[in-house]
């Protein structure tokens, strides 16, 4: 349970605060600046947690902002803490459009309104922005005077003791859509000689719904795991669609299942049915992991010579290894170069390639990258003549970036999203999208 | 309006003027710049500005009788909470208009004002709360959200008037074992119970009959995510199984939360059913599976959480001599992104993650590491190579040996300095293993800089000397230095001159002596130094004198130049904590891995209840490799390839075409080659959660 949350500037100096609990002193949140100083001068690690004489301050970073949680107790939740901290920066992100130290500062009335209803006594409350929005709204100036109207306005909607607590009663659209992303991000770690140290397929399913009522969604994607029932029961039929056609059976087997508090959790482990009541607007309705092996999409062969004191020299070869047809966007590879290299001079034949000093780096970037191509590119650059005894070394590792639309690697698709509303009854729209993209970790250690 | 106007300091008389220039006129617009006058105040209660602020108490006061707009009625709630805890006696006047907001028609006003009462810590206002807010509870007729706020409240009144609230306790019981309370309520009344309990000494552990238990782990499924975890979290130790069926049953319904992904639930139903396993004999090893699957996507958060998570993955490997947990390594290499304190936390998780099996590969992860750019990160590497060392056995331990010789010859002057450092622990660890090695060491005594590598360097030569000719000439190297040491190399120094003259009494080695004596006499002015020194003289000429019956050339040794016990590194902690500790997942006391008692001591700890079915150590529970499952599932495989080997055009099933990029490839240069199976067993029994079947079930675990 925290006592207090508080938002502070960049110095730890706190900006607005809301005490949950009496537990602490209104002062404790002061000590938080002389803190973070004091860990700053002694090393650079400073853990989300700290402590001082008994108060525990947990924390997270946002663009200019310290979001901190007091708490008094060893026995505090700290991933309630954290969850809670995070999701609070996601809703004030939904309202203020960028949360930092100067919206903080414009918009604190409304931020006070939130802390009240986010949180109570410091256990998190309603914390679904679509829901939040119903009473508290961004212009609460309005003058409302009467009684009566006093009473419309604030009572809580009435979903929020409903069992469905994502979700308001009585929403409409003209057309009833529903968007499905499947997006999967490729996480891998290689070595120069192209091994594998490490990989892993990050998917999330996002959905974006627009659909009218309380309607009820059944998703199904060929997941081993959720449909191997399913697809021997379809074999068995003699249902011929499926197997005369000759295509492989893409039965893919996804790990670490997480799914969004809208899916029926027993449901899906007795039966293996994906089933929901979605929240309006966007969220995300799933996410997985996998770790089969995967060859790398992108394989860059980087070759890095550095003659000392005169100049470095660095080839580059990248190639696409994926379907003919398929194409990879905006390819950005970003080589490593020493921080005291200058006068780059480059050598290629496809895309674009720049210096980034800030970054001490060269970037090249590939717009679209067909399957199976290979491009190359070789670039030099000076050194300083004059250096230390140290010989040069970047552990640096080349970073790519990279989008695979229409394609996931892990060979996940959706066979049918089923949307009912009993009530309404109306024609709905489902529309799905694949991405593959590269992770925040795609990385190629150098030599 | 933007609120940064707002949002400056103002003089009391300032806002005071504002106020009555608007206060007439009954127009929206004098309204709206009312409010802006009352928000100034707030704001500046925000900036401190209380000496100022407190003058406007008035003015407050005229506008909650005047005004009914909900936005008012917050400030002036505010206002009321801020000052009672600056100055609890100004506030005293406000009483009677909150106890009137109680009786509001509006719901949202009657929550602020009982938020209101108990956060002000005076004598009227908690006479009024311990008054009204029991009642709040009792009643029937109230709309749950109040009666939520209201069972809330009972914790903060707990804080100060004690007695009052135990009187509640049993209806808070009741409500918790009633049937058809609304869920928010049963969740309210079942958190404030359990809390209440944990924060009184006094009180006897919380403890739920197995009725109450199921009934609240039915409600899971309703609950909005928050209010899941806390039931999570206030079953554990409260609901104790008085069976392994119990307790095999509650893992059953718990088992799909591992799956929820907000992190917070995730964790307290990792811990729920981490607390059970006390309650049972034996589990699948598909559990076990779930686990470390559920634990290794967590890695996927943000940082603070991953931190979170990672320090309870050190928790649970030190835990259990079978941990809980089957990660593979590879989890735990260290990104160039990661934060420094993640970076920090997985370099503590592959040591203790190392074994024989895995340390090829850790190793070679943490030679990268150590020359990373990052000198801090190369330290610690080194470091923790140095501490496997001392941890594995006589083979591993010399990979580890010879990495850091690897190293060594890397040449960087930081590298070399820790690679000293830990080199001193290796070699008490392993006396007589890597003597080969130490002319490879002594090479670089010029290069040590740092007092910790100079002490381990003089320790080396000192202990090594038979290997070395030359020792003495080496050792001049720190001795002829010696008044420029730091105070530990000269205490090393003046040790390690005795040392050699015990051993080898020759002209040589007692010029080094007397001469660091007397450096250490003469021209210190360290009182300790001096002291010890005077010490080893004196017991130096005891033994050259006459009297040397008194002392033995043998005894003198022994003191001078004992035998030094072999090192063990400790990560073991004692199981009475570690117990504490596993019930405490995902708390602070996690990430520092202290229990709570030992900081806060009016706060029990918690402890597992006795039950029948309770193990009475926890190396008791057996983990079963569930050969069955696999078969099942292997036999499925090869029912589709059967399938789609007899129906298909054969051509299409060659294994991976040269154009199948999107394809997993089989012969990727993978390092790790094993194959994970579905994370659910597939012939998982469906169970239904009513009584009945319960009752009626004959169990078997996790058939």
């Amino acid at each position: 349970m925290a006592s207090g949350v508080y938002f502070c500037d960049i110095k730890g100096k706190p900006i607005l605060s809301r005490r949950y609990r009496d537990d602490i002193s209104i002062s404790a949140i002061d000590n938080f600046a002389p803190l973070l100083f004091e860990l700053e001068e002694e090393s650079s690690v400073i853990p989300p947690c700290l402590s001082h004489r008994d108060v525990q301050y947990m924390f997270i970073q946002h663009e200019d902002l310290y979001v901190v949680a007091i708490s008094t107790s060893l026995q505090t939740n700290a991933a309630q803490i954290f969850t809670f901290l995070h999701k609070l920066v996601a809703v004030l992100g939904d309202y203020l459009k960028t949360v930092e130290e100067e919206s903080v500062r414009d918009n604190f009335v409304i931020i006070y309104e939130l802390l009240d209803e986010m949180m109570d006594y410091g256990i998190p409350q309603i914390t679904e922005t679509k829901m939040l929005k119903q009473y508290i709204t961004q212009k609460s100036f309005k003058l409302v005077k009467a009684v009566k109207k006093v009473k419309a306005v604030a009572r809580p909607p009435t979903t929020l003791t409903n069992s469905v607590s994502w979700r308001a009663e009585g929403i409409t659209y003209k057309k009833n859509e529903a968007f499905l992303d499947m997006v999967e991000s490729v996480n891998m770690l290689m070595t120069h000689q192209g091994q594998v140290l490490r990989s892993e397929i990050i998917g999330q399913v996002k959905v974006k719904s627009r659909l009218s009522g309380m309607p009820d969604l059944k998703l199904g994607i060929n997941d081993r795991g959720i449909f191997s029932k399913i697809t021997s029961d379809v074999v068995n039929d003699g249902e011929p669609s499926s197997i005369t056609s000759g295509k492989k059976k893409l039965n893919v087997e996804l790990e670490d299942l997480k799914f969004h508090q809208c899916v029926r959790l027993s449901k899906f482990e007795n039966e293996k049915i994906i089933t929901f009541i979605p929240p309006d607007g966007d969220f995300e309705l799933m996410s997985y992991r996998l770790t089969t092996p995967v060859k790398p999409l992108i394989w860059c062969d980087v070759n890095v010579q550095v003659h000392s004191q005169s100049r470095i020299e660095i080839h580059c070869r990248a190639k696409a290894q994926i379907k003919k047809k398929t194409i990879a966007n905006n390819v950005e590879i970003l080589i490593p170069v020493p921080d005291d290299a200058d006068t780059p001079s480059f050598k290629y034949s496809h895309g674009s390639i720049k210096w980034v000093p800030e970054k001490s780096a060269i970037l090249w970037k590939i717009r679209s990258f067909s399957g199976g191509k290979e491009y190359s590119m070789a670039a030099q650059m000076g050194l300083p003549s004059i250096s230390g005894n140290e010989k040069p070394k970047f552990k640096r590792p080349v970073q790519v970036k990279f989008q695979i639309p229409y394609f996931t690697t892990s060979g996940i698709n959706v066979r049918y999203l089923k949307i009912t509303e009993p009530k309404l009854q109306y024609k709905s729209y489902p529309w799905v999208r694949y991405i593959t993209q590269s992770g925040d970790d795609y990385t190629i250690r150098l030599n | 309006m933007s609120d940064h106007k707002i949002f400056t300091r103002y003089k009391a008389n300032e806002i005071r003027a504002e106020l009555q220039s608007f206060e007439v006129k009954k127009s929206k617009v004098s309204a709206n710049k009312r409010k802006d006058g009352l928000k100034k105040i707030i704001a500046n209660l925000t900036l401190g500005n209380y000496n100022e602020m407190a003058y406007l108490a008035p003015e407050i006061l005229k506008f909650w009788k005047i005004e009914d707009d909900l936005e008012v009625k917050r400030i002036c709630h505010e206002y009321v909470r801020s000052f009672g805890i600056v100055n609890p006696k100004n506030t005293v006047e406000a009483l009677p208009f909150i106890l009137n907001d109680l009786k509001n028609r509006n719901e949202k006003i009657q929550i602020m004002a009982l938020k209101t009462l108990v956060a002000v810590p005076s004598a009227e206002f908690i006479d009024e709360a311990s008054r009204i807010i029991p009642s709040f509870v009792n009643r029937r007729s109230v709309p749950p959200d109040v009666t939520r706020t209201a069972i809330y409240a009972l914790k903060r009144l707990d804080e100060v008037n004690h007695d009052r609230v135990v009187e509640c306790l049993p209806f808070l019981l009741e409500l918790i074992q009633r049937e058809n309370v609304d869920p928010i309520i049963h969740v309210a009344a079942l958190n404030t119970l359990n809390s209440i309990h944990e924060s009184n000494p006094n009180l006897q552990p919380l403890k739920l009959s197995m009725e109450t238990a199921f009934n609240s782990l039915d409600l899971l499924q309703t609950l909005n995510e928050w209010d899941k975890a806390l039931v999570l979290d206030a079953l554990t130790i409260s609901a104790v199984p008085g069976s392994h069926e119990d307790a095999y049953e509650m893992i059953d319904i718990v088992l799909p939360q591992l799956q929820h992904v907000n992190t917070f639930v995730a964790l307290n139903a990792f811990k729920f059913i981490a607390y059970l396993l006390n309650y049972v004999d034996s589990v699948n090893e598909s559990l076990i599976k779930r686990f470390s699957n559920s634990i290794i996507s967590l890695l996927n958060k943000p940082p603070e959480l991953q931190f979170l998570v990672l320090r309870n993955v050190i928790l649970l490997l030190l835990s259990r001599d079978v941990p809980l947990l089957n990660l593979d390594v590879s989890y735990f290499f260290i990104e160039f992104t990661d934060p420094i304190f993640i970076k920090d936390t997985k370099l503590e998780c592959l040591y203790l993650l190392a074994n024989e099996e895995t340390l090829p590969r850790i190793l070679e992860e943490l030679e990268q590491y150590a020359t990373d750019i990052d000198i801090q990160m190369s330290r610690k590497a080194i470091r923790a190579i140095g501490n496997l060392a001392v941890k594995l056995k006589h083979h591993s331990a010399s990979e580890c040996v010879t990495a850091l010789l690897d190293l060594l010859e890397f040449g960087v002057e930081y590298v070399v300095q820790e690679i000293i450092s830990v080199f001193r622990n290796i070699l008490r660890k392993h006396p007589s293993e890597f003597k080969s090695c130490i002319k490879d060491l002594v090479k670089y005594t010029d290069s040590v800089q740092e007092p910790e590598s100079k002490n381990a360097m003089i320790w080396i030569i000192t202990n090594y000397s038979d290997n070395m000719s030359n020792y003495l000439q080496i050792f001049q190297i720190f001795s002829s230095k010696f008044l420029e040491e730091t105070l530990d190399v000269q205490f090393s120094i003046l040790n390690s001159s005795v040392k050699f003259f015990v051993r080898d009494p020759n002209p040589k080695t007692e010029k080094i002596c007397m001469q660091m004596l007397k450096s250490c006499t003469e021209d210190s002015n360290n009182p300790d130094l001096r002291n010890r020194a005077f010490m080893y003289w004196s017991l130096l000429s005891l033994a050259q004198t006459d009297k040397a019956h008194l002392l033995s050339n043998e005894s003198l040794k022994n003191i001078l130049d004992g035998e030094l016990p072999v090192i063990e590194l400790n990560t073991k902690l004692d199981p009475v904590i570690l117990e504490e500790l596993e019930l405490n997942i995902g708390t602070i006391a996690s990430i520092y891995l202290k229990p709570v008692s030992q900081i806060f001591r009016n706060t029990r700890p918690r402890y597992l209840l006795p039950s029948p079915a309770l193990n009475k150590s926890r190396g008791q529970l057996k983990i079963l490799h569930d050969t069955k499952n696999w078969n099942n599932l292997e036999s499925l495989d090869t029912l589709h390839e059967d399938f789609s080997n007899n129906r298909s055009d054969k051509s299409a099933h060659k294994k991976s075409m040269m154009n199948d990029y999107d394809k997993p490839a089989e012969t990727v240069n993978q390092l790790k080659g094993k194959r994970k199976s579905s994370s659910t067993s597939p012939s998982k029994l469906s169970r239904k959660p009513s009584m009945l079947v319960r009752k009626l079930s004959i169990r078997k675990p996790f058939s």
